[in-house]
Formats: structure tokens, C-alpha cells, sequence
């Protein structure tokens, strides 16, 4: 009786994970009439729970829902994998309908650049650009370097080497960017990993690396770690005392792109109806908290200016790319 | 002990009913979880973490501590069951654990490794109270050789698993290292063997593989062997009979390994990276070159199954010090924890400890009840799980078919990696078949990516000298240990062989000198 009862147990505990994993996704088709919206949205998160893109994709979520901005349903999904390849591809196949919805980073430009992923970033229908991230170039806080000028002197001097995410990547293409422009040679180390960059950095490894305010301020704060130059539009809040690139008489640094898009030929009201409400979205407290807690900086750019803006942006990093041999 | 307070504060802080009631309830989602193969922690955490944003950051740590524990113990269920591990850190779980549960020993296999992972996670608790500070300088100082050198000697324990089948295992490893050139090669950004498809930039990743060659591979072969037409012998599981508990002489094999594994567990944890993968390979490794009886190694050894469990719960404690003390994540677990932190508001970083020391006291007790928990719902679903053992073969067959191809498809939803998965399978039934060891191509594809990465990168940096392995502090350390690993084992027969021939010839010459006195004492009498 009683291993009847337990058999019955797993067999249930069985089901029921095999349910639950097997609730997958329902394909909204078709575009909207005359009243748009009128579907429940499917909202796709290209990467992984508990990045940058996530958590910005799921604060746009809460706010549309708090405010009541979206009528209906909004389901959201990571779907991750291949850089961003498998997500935007899931959009890409959303062509023509306007419930489909994806967030945007640097790999929406790096990724169609080294792989063959059947879309450009122009393809998508665009909302807007909110906010960037913007790249810090960082030393060990207890070096002999304290300076943006210190360290251009430095790496004159000898063969210094810094660290990065990625090599089709943002942060390679500010490395490169700042050592042409300020005139040095450095060596560029590709890391998989946030982790793993940090401690290499920590541990002397590597003389520099290249991250981003949200992911670094902690060290900073401590004391492990002193950045130089920022590639934010303005000096950040947060760090008063670090001069941005633009100050220092640099050019077109690219930071990485947060914003929205739709899938490729939305109907134009879908459109519309996304650029208003966002225009809604970005001027709640709660955005502006988001903005503030990530240290992003807001850079609005709608509809066309959007893809321009994109188009530019691709075209220097494949020009920067291909210079380098990376590409 | 300050520190002790600190703990003891922090598991009282979170001993409300709420949290008790979240604790069990992650317990049993994450073992959900982790029974498929294919979702592991980070799987599990991922999954759950939106769910968690509606509650208080203490209650959603406590939760996740629980998910995360529940999930690596599902892992270790399915290694031990079905011979799947569930990710690659309870790869080392299947060596000896599978065999057990064929002998009809699933049962005291199961509690040993409950009461290992239970043991582990004491004993990291304890050295994040005590040994935080000083292990944090330790993992700041990994950079780019230390975790080659780390993943070096995860790879030496490729030399043990192969065992006597040097060739053979050569080869597997090998295919495994092919398989893991493929995708976007780190060092140029250029694409490797993708064939175009979008789907492989990310390379072919370890679960597919694994469950295709543990999984399927032996269900092929059981089938191949005729498995399903063999009458089991219906062992009981019943928790009440004998056989389900561990005997005295398991709970004495265990002591030793269960110990050695928690302390090289947490050691190699909080090295970023491979962590909780490396340091179940060495405890594997390290149980079987210090063993009186290694030739048992492989057919259900007690001691090869409670080492590395124990091993891998430590390392993930040991991975919680580069992220409270440092805040950089050193698993891909704890990569989905930052991502948590940001989500709650709270800055991962150096200063996470002396800014929010409730938080922090709060997870590192959180991890400790998680495993107290997941050891009280374990003694009540060990039976549940262990009658998997009584299914008769032809009935399990398809089901666990079925469980792998779902397990592989949810993870990523890609039917590429299904395909990949049943592939595998093939190819893991006629490595079994012709004696070679799927295990040393996991461990190759698993451990293959990040050796190349780290070399190429230390390459980069000292302009391709590798005199940089002998000029920093840790890099010269690890690879004294490595020697001290190399060594041991080759000297140990040899220096007891010295020794036996050494007191053999010792008490041979007495004998002679006895006999000689003897003799002469008689000639002294016969000449009187």
C-alpha cells in the first residue's frame, strides 16, 4: 500500500515537471485592425534572467503594467542563446505582426557582424533608443597609475595590456578607439566572463580592463578599482571626478544601445502606438530609478533616428572590426 | 567568535515561518528541477529568480538558497538513477553511483550523498564565517594562468577515469576537445566549424552531450545487452527494510572522503570558473590514489561517490566568497545571484558585506538551511525516488527516452540540440560497446573551452612567454601542487615496495645473523 502510494507520488512529481516545462510559447499572428492593441503581447528577452537586458526589459514590463498602459496580456520569455541570434531570430519570425516586442544591446549590432544570422538591426521596425551603457577604462586601485594622462604616458612606454569582454564587441572597439585616437599600442585580452576579467584585473593579470558602471561601481567604491575615462555623454553622477572621452577630444567612442524594437514590417499604428507610450514610460519616477540605480545615460532617439543611429554605429564598428583584423 | 554571532543572528533572522515554508518549497522545485536532466542550479535559479522578485530580498535568498541546493541534489539523483548527470558538476556522481544503484544499492547511495552534500555545506558554512577574508585574496588572485592551471588539474583526473584503457581514453578525450573547438573562437572572433548555423556560435554546449552519452547511451546498451528481458530481482527500498540504510561499514568509508572532499570543495570553489566541476574530478581523483582498494573504484565505491558530492556542495559555498567579498561571480550560478542583487537594489561588490550585513549573514545562512532542509525532505524522498530502481527495464526504457529528449529541448528550446543529444546517445553506446570512456569526453568538453581561453589569454598577456606560470605567487603554488599530484601516486608503490624489499632484507639479514650465531655458538660448543 504504501509503496503504491510513494510510486504514485513520483509518477505525479514526474507529471508535473514535465507540464511545467513543457508550457512553451503561443505565437501571436495576424496585425492589428483598426484598434490596436488588442492582442496579448509576446515580449521575447534575447539573453539569460539577470543581465542588463533582462533587467531592463522586465522594468519596461512593470511600468507598462503599473500604469496600465498595455490592455492585455504581456508574456514574456528569455530566449537566449547565440548572442542574441536566437531571440532576435524568434522576432525576425514575427514579421509583419506588431505583438511582437524585443530590448536591445551591443550585440544586436556585433552579432549579425561575425555571424550569418539572417537579419540586420535595420530590418526590425524601430521604437527608440532610451539609454546607454556607457564602457569605463579601470586600473587596480593601488597602482602607480592614477590618471587618464598617467596611463596614456604608461602605455607609451611599455606594452600594457588590457582586458574586455568579447573581441566582436564593444568594449574591444573602445580599446582600440582610445589607443588610436590618444596614439598608443596596446594588447587586447578577450574574456568570456565578468568574473573572470574582474579577478584578472585583481590579480595583476592584465594592467587594465574595459566594464560598465553597473557591474564595476562596487569595486570602485572600494577602492580595488580606479577608472580613468568614461564614454558617457556627460560626466555620471555617480563618478564626478572621471572625465568622459568627449571632454578629453575624443570622437564617436560608442557606448551600448538600450531600446526597443519591433519585428520587421510592424503596421505602421503598432509603430506609433509604441513611440507614444514609451514616450510615456521614459518620463515615470520608476524609469528614471532604473536609469539611476544602472547608471545609464538617457539618450533618447525615436523611430528613424533610432535605425540611423544604428546604421551609423555598425558601420564604425565594422570599419574599427575590419581594421583590426577581427572581422 | 564574532563571526559565529554573525551566523548564528543570521539563521535566526530568517527562521520565520514564511521562510521555513519558502525553504521547503524551493527544496522540492529545485529537486523538480534538477531530476530532469539537463536543468541544474543555474538552470533552476534562472527559471525561478522572476518569481522571487515579488518577495523581500531575505525571503527570495532563502528561496533561491533552497532552489539552488534542491536542484544540485536532483542532479545528483539522476547520476546516481539513470546515470545522467544533470550538470557537469555531478558528473563525478555517475562513476560510482549508477553502479551502486545497479547492485540495488540506490538507497544507501542516495543518503550517503544527502549526508555528504549535508556535511559539505556545515563545513563551508563554517570556513565563509571564519576563512572569508583570507580565501577572498586567495580568489582576487586568480587571474588568467591560475585557472589554467586549475583546469589543468581538473584534466589530470582524466588520467584516472581512463584507468588502464590509455589509448581508448585518449581518444574519447580527444573527441571531446574536437567538440569543443566548436563555435566563435574567443581569442580571433572567428567562427569554428558552425557550418553557418546561428545555432552553434555559442558552441555545443555540455548538456546535450552528456545526457545523450550517459543517458540514451545506456539505455542502448542496456537493450543492446538485453536488459529489458531480465527478470530484476525486486530489491526493496521500503525505508523501513535494512537494505535501504546505509550500513556501519558505508558511514565509516564515507567519514574520510566526505571530510578531504568538503575542504578541497571549498578551496577549488572559490576559484572562478569551473569551481564545483574541477573539485569533484580531484576529490574522484584524490579518494582513488589514496585508497587501500582502488581497483573498486568505478564498480560502486562508497568512498567515489560521497567524495566529489561532497566536494561540489562545498565549492558552491566556496563560490559564495568571491561574490560576497569581492562581488564578482565565480559560477554561473552565482552569475544569476548578481543579477538578483541588482534586481533588489543592492550593489554587488567589496563593500555588499559591511553595507548590508543582514544580506549577506542572511545568504550564508540561508545556504546552510537550505541544506538542512534539503536533508530532512530527503529522508522522505529518498523512498520515492530509489523505487525508480524496481521499475523493470523495458517499462523505464522509453520513459527515460522521453525524460531526455523534453530535459534537452527545455533547457534552450533548440530541436538542434535534441538532435545533437540523440546523436550522442549512438555515439555513447558504441563507445561503451568498444570500451571507451564518455566520461573523459564530458570532461574534455567541459574543461577544454576554458583551458584553451585561459592559455590563450595568458599567452596574450606575457607575449607568449611561459615563464609567467613561475612568476606569480598562486600560479607557482598550483603547479607545486601539481607535482605533489603527479608524484604521489607514481612514488607511493614504488616507495612501498622500497620499503617492504627494505624490511625484507632487514629481517632476512637477522634471520642470517640469528642463524649465523646459532651456527657459530654450535661450532663454539662442538669445538669445546
Amino acid at each position: 500500500m504504501r509503496t503504491k502510494l510513494i510510486t504514485a507520488a513520483a509518477a505525479a512529481a514526474l507529471t508535473v515537471s514535465l507540464t511545467a516545462c513543457g508550457a512553451g510559447s503561443t505565437g501571436s499572428e495576424g496585425s492589428g485592425g483598426g484598434d490596436y492593441p488588442s492582442e496579448p503581447l509576446d515580449w521575447t528577452i534575447a539573453f539569460g534572467p539577470g543581465g542588463g537586458n533582462d533587467i531592463m526589459a522586465r522594468t519596461m514590463v512593470d511600468i507598462l503594467q503599473k500604469e496600465e498602459l498595455y490592455p492585455e496580456n504581456i508574456e514574456i520569455q528569455n530566449r537566449e542563446g547565440g548572442s542574441g541570434a536566437t531571440g532576435w531570430g524568434y522576432l525576425l519570425g514575427q514579421s509583419g505582426s506588431g505583438y511582437g516586442v524585443s530590448t536591445t544591446s551591443g550585440s544586436f549590432i556585433t552579432t549579425p557582424l561575425q555571424a550569418d544570422t539572417g537579419w540586420e538591426p535595420t530590418d526590425f521596425t524601430p521604437v527608440g533608443l532610451f539609454a546607454t551603457d556607457d564602457a569605463l577604462l579601470l586600473v587596480p586601485g593601488e597602482g602607480p597609475i592614477d590618471t587618464w594622462e598617467q596611463w596614456v604616458e604608461a602605455a607609451k612606454a611599455e606594452r600594457l595590456v588590457v582586458g574586455g569582454i568579447g573581441t566582436v564587441n564593444v568594449d574591444f572597439i573602445v580599446s582600440a578607439m582610445l589607443a588610436e585616437q590618444a596614439g598608443y599600442e596596446v594588447e587586447y585580452v578577450p574574456f568570456n566572463e565578468e568574473g573572470q576579467l574582474q579577478t584578472a584585473l585583481l590579480s595583476g593579470a592584465v594592467d587594465a580592463m574595459i566594464s560598465n558602471p553597473g557591474s564595476i561601481l562596487g569595486q570602485v567604491e572600494a577602492g580595488d578599482m580606479q577608472p580613468l575615462i568614461s564614454t558617457a555623454p556627460e560626466r555620471l553622477d555617480v563618478l564626478p571626478d572621471v572625465p568622459t572621452a568627449e571632454e578629453l577630444g575624443f570622437e564617436g567612442i560608442p557606448s551600448m544601445p538600450r531600446g526597443l524594437i519591433l519585428p520587421p514590417d510592424a503596421p505602421a499604428e503598432a509603430q506609433e502606438w509604441w513611440i507614444d507610450t514609451m514616450k510615456e514610460v521614459v518620463e515615470t519616477p520608476e524609469w528614471q530609478a532604473y536609469l539611476d540605480e544602472n547608471y545609464l545615460s538617457e539618450d533618447l532617439r525615436w523611430g528613424e533616428d533610432f535605425t540611423s543611429y544604428l546604421t551609423e554605429t555598425q558601420d564604425r564598428f565594422e570599419e574599427i572590426l575590419t581594421e583590426h583584423g577581427a572581422l | 567568535m564574532d563571526v559565529f554571532n554573525d551566523l548564528g543572528q543570521g539563521i535566526l533572522a530568517i527562521l520565520t515561518v514564511q521562510n521555513v515554508l519558502l525553504l521547503g518549497a524551493g527544496v522540492l522545485m529545485g529537486m523538480v528541477v534538477g531530476v530532469m536532466p539537463g536543468l541544474g542550479p543555474s538552470a533552476g535559479l534562472a527559471i525561478l529568480l522572476p518569481i522571487t522578485f515579488t518577495l523581500d530580498p531575505t525571503g527570495a535568498v532563502v528561496m533561491l538558497a533552497a532552489v539552488y541546493y534542491g536542484a544540485m541534489y536532483g542532479g545528483t539523483i539522476t547520476s546516481v538513477l539513470i546515470n545522467t548527470p544533470g550538470e557537469s558538476a555531478t558528473v563525478a556522481s555517475t562513476f560510482d553511483g549508477y553502479p551502486m544503484a545497479k547492485q540495488g544499492r540506490a538507497g544507501p547511495a542516495l543518503v550517503m550523498a544527502a549526508v555528504a552534500s549535508f556535511v559539505a555545506g556545515t563545513i563551508g558554512a563554517i570556513l565563509i564565517s571564519v576563512a572569508a577574508p583570507l580565501t577572498a585574496s586567495v580568489a582576487a588572485s586568480f587571474g588568467p594562468p591560475e585557472l589554467f592551471l586549475v583546469v589543468i588539474l581538473g584534466l589530470l583526473t582524466l588520467i584516472v577515469i581512463v584507468g588502464k584503457n590509455r589509448l581508448l581514453g585518449a581518444l574519447s578525450a580527444l573527441i571531446g576537445f574536437a567538440l569543443a573547438t566548436v563555435g566563435i573562437d574567443i581569442g580571433g572572433g572567428e567562427q569554428r566549424y558552425t557550418f553557418g548555423s546561428t545555432e552553434l556560435i555559442n558552441g555545443i554546449d555540455f548538456i546535450p552531450v552528456a545526457i545523450g552519452l550517459f543517458g540514451v547511451g545506456e539505455v542502448l546498451h542496456t537493450l543492446w545487452r538485453g536488459g529489458h528481458l531480465e527478470k530484476i530481482g525486486y530489491f526493496s527500498v521500503s525505508a523501513r527494510k535494512r537494505g535501504f540504510w546505509p550500513t556501519k561499514a558505508d558511514r565509516r568509508e564515507s567519514r574520510g572522503p566526505m571530510l578531504r572532499g568538503s575542504f578541497l570543495g571549498f578551496f577549488v570553489g572559490t576559484a572562478p570558473g569551473a569551481g564545483a566541476t574541477v573539485a569533484s574530478l580531484m576529490s574522484y581523483n584524490l579518494e582513488k590514489s589514496i585508497s587501500r582498494k582502488p581497483e573498486r573504484f568505478g564498480k560502486g565505491a562508497m568512498a567515489g561517490l560521497v567524495g566529489p558530492e561532497a566536494a561540489n556542495n562545498a565549492a558552491s559555498a566556496g563560490a559564495m566568497v568571491p561574490l560576497l567579498t569581492l562581488g564578482i561571480p565565480g559560477s554561473a550560478s552565482t552569475a544569476v545571484l548578481i543579477g538578483g542583487f541588482l534586481m533588489w537594489g543592492l550593489q554587488p561588490g567589496p563593500l555588499l558585506m559591511e553595507q548590508n550585513p543582514e544580506f549577506a549573514w542572511g545568504l550564508i545562512a540561508s545556504m546552510y538551511l537550505g541544506n538542512v532542509m534539503l536533508l530532512l525532505v530527503n529522508i522522505f524522498c529518498i523512498p520515492v525516488f530509489a523505487s525508480v530502481a524496481r521499475v523493470p527495464f523495458r517499462v523505464l526504457a522509453p520513459i527515460i527516452l522521453l525524460v531526455c529528449i523534453v530535459g534537452t529541448f527545455t533547457v534552450n528550446g533548440s530541436i538542434i540540440e535534441v538532435g545533437i543529444m540523440l546523436a550522442c546517445g549512438v555515439l555513447g553506446f558504441f563507445m561503451r560497446r568498444y570500451g571507451f570512456s564518455p566520461a573523459a569526453l564530458v570532461i574534455a568538453l567541459v574543461l577544454g573551452p576554458l583551458g584553451e581561453e585561459t592559455l590563450r589569454q595568458t599567452m596574450l598577456i606575457s607575449g607568449g612567454e611561459f615563464g609567467i606560470f613561475l612568476e606569480r605567487g598562486t600560479s607557482v603554488a598550483l603547479l607545486s601542487i601539481m607535482l605533489v599530484l603527479v608524484l604521489v601516486p607514481l612514488l607511493t608503490p614504488r616507495l612501498r615496495r622500497f620499503t617492504a624489499s627494505r624490511l625484507d632484507a632487514l629481517s632476512r639479514r637477522r634471520q642470517e645473523r640469528r642463524d649465523e650465531a646459532e651456527a657459530s655458538s654450535e661450532r663454539d660448543r662442538t669445538s669445546v
